[in-house]
């Protein structure tokens, strides 16, 4: 059975939530419900994990926030990439592919060697 | 809202440790999330109940959730709970420079250290352990009544190089010896042992003697302090900060 390691996604759950807000503005439920969905089970967040990133990238000025009222008369953060985090992603994303690209030619004649995966959700 | 979800929000709050505006803002965000979650589940047909404790523990351990919403700081000072930075001081401190009851750090000084290079009463380090009464340094030197290490000197010494009365390890020096030891080995041992001998055992003249009862009386009393607190639970935030980074 495969579990994704935590180390393993070390820096790219910034690249996973600039993904989701790139489909445009959200908040912190339903980015984490989006990216578990997304995931599709092989990787399930921590839901609390994805507000210290959420903050971080504001930070740095690759997403901004708003305070709305949401339907059910609640506060609520939205979040928003802005210039600074589509730069940003556009970045990770060339250096993932290139990653990806370079992993597959070079390990990939090697997996023959594995078992099949059965892929199973990890908390992180 | 659930009694339950405050309680959780109360403690991760207590570990984020923010300023009184960031604090409500994160609180009222993460509100807003454990309670969208608590409906989506009873919605799918949980009891209020279970939603709710279904819903914490999706959300994680207040103490990992909280310590990922900390500001990083240079110098993190409190009297409660674990300080963390690149200078911090508390009854647990983590840090570079880690002064406190537990101190964990390159440079720690405290009751219990454990570190590269640490001061305390017991100590653990990996280059250079001053222990008052229990010194280890498994790569290093060791000083301390008791002090075990690949060089150690004090009152019990036990290593490779071992300098002091009771010494023991396969190189072992006594500081009644009359000669000094050639190797630099020897002597960086040997004079540790001997302003160790000076300060701790015999303490010769009246003067140092004194002085060293006095920063030991000190040292205990605010290490004991400290120890105390950090034992405490650390669940409620008294502590502050006096500089942010």
């Amino acid at each position: 059975m495969t579990r994704i390691r935590k180390q393993t996604l070390d820096g790219k759950i910034e690249t996973l939530i600039l993904a989701v807000l790139e489909d445009g503005p959200s908040y912190g439920y339903a980015i984490v419900k989006q990216l578990n969905r997304r995931c599709d089970g092989i990787l399930k967040l921590g839901e609390g994990t994805v507000y210290p990133v959420l903050h971080r990238l504001e930070e740095k000025q690759m997403i901004s926030s708003k305070w709305q009222t949401a339907e059910n008369g609640r506060p609520r953060k939205y979040y928003r990439l802005n210039r600074k985090g589509h730069r940003a992603f556009a970045e990770n994303l060339r250096q993932w592919r290139m990653l990806a690209s370079v992993m597959e030619k070079v390990v990939g004649s090697c997996a023959s060697i594995l078992p099949k995966p059965q892929l199973k959700g990890g908390i992180i | 809202m659930s009694r339950i979800l405050e309680k959780y929000l109360d403690h991760v709050m207590v570990y984020a440790d923010r300023d009184e505006r960031d604090s409500a803002e994160i609180r009222a965000e993460l509100k807003d999330h454990l309670l969208k979650k608590t409906a989506d589940l009873e919605s799918e047909g949980l009891s209020h109940e279970d939603a709710v404790f279904e819903a914490i523990e999706d959300h994680g351990r207040p103490k990992t959730v909280g310590y990922g919403l900390r500001k990083r700081r240079w110098i993190d000072v409190r009297t409660q709970g674990t300080a963390r930075g690149f200078v911090a001081i508390g009854p647990r401190a983590v840090g570079t420079f880690a002064i406190g009851g537990l101190a964990v750090g390159v440079f720690s000084f405290g009751i219990a250290a454990i570190g590269v290079v640490s001061f305390s009463v017991v100590g653990i380090a990996l280059l250079y352990c001053y222990g008052m009464t229990l010194a280890i340094a498994p790569a290093g030197l060791a000083t301390g009544t008791a002090a075990v290490g690949l060089m150690a000197a004090g009152h019990w010494p036990c290593g490779l190089v071992a300098v002091g009365p009771h010494a023991l390890g396969p190189y072992v020096q006594y500081p009644h010896a009359s000669h000094m030891p050639g190797q630099a080995p020897y002597a960086i041992a040997y004079a540790y042992a001997l302003m160790h001998e000076y300060l701790m055992l015999w303490g010769g003249r009246a003067a140092p003697h004194a002085l060293h009862k006095l920063i030991f009386g000190i040292v205990m009393a605010v290490g004991s302090a400290l120890c105390w607190r950090a034992f405490r639970s650390d669940q409620r935030r008294i502590g502050y900060t006096l500089l942010r980074f």
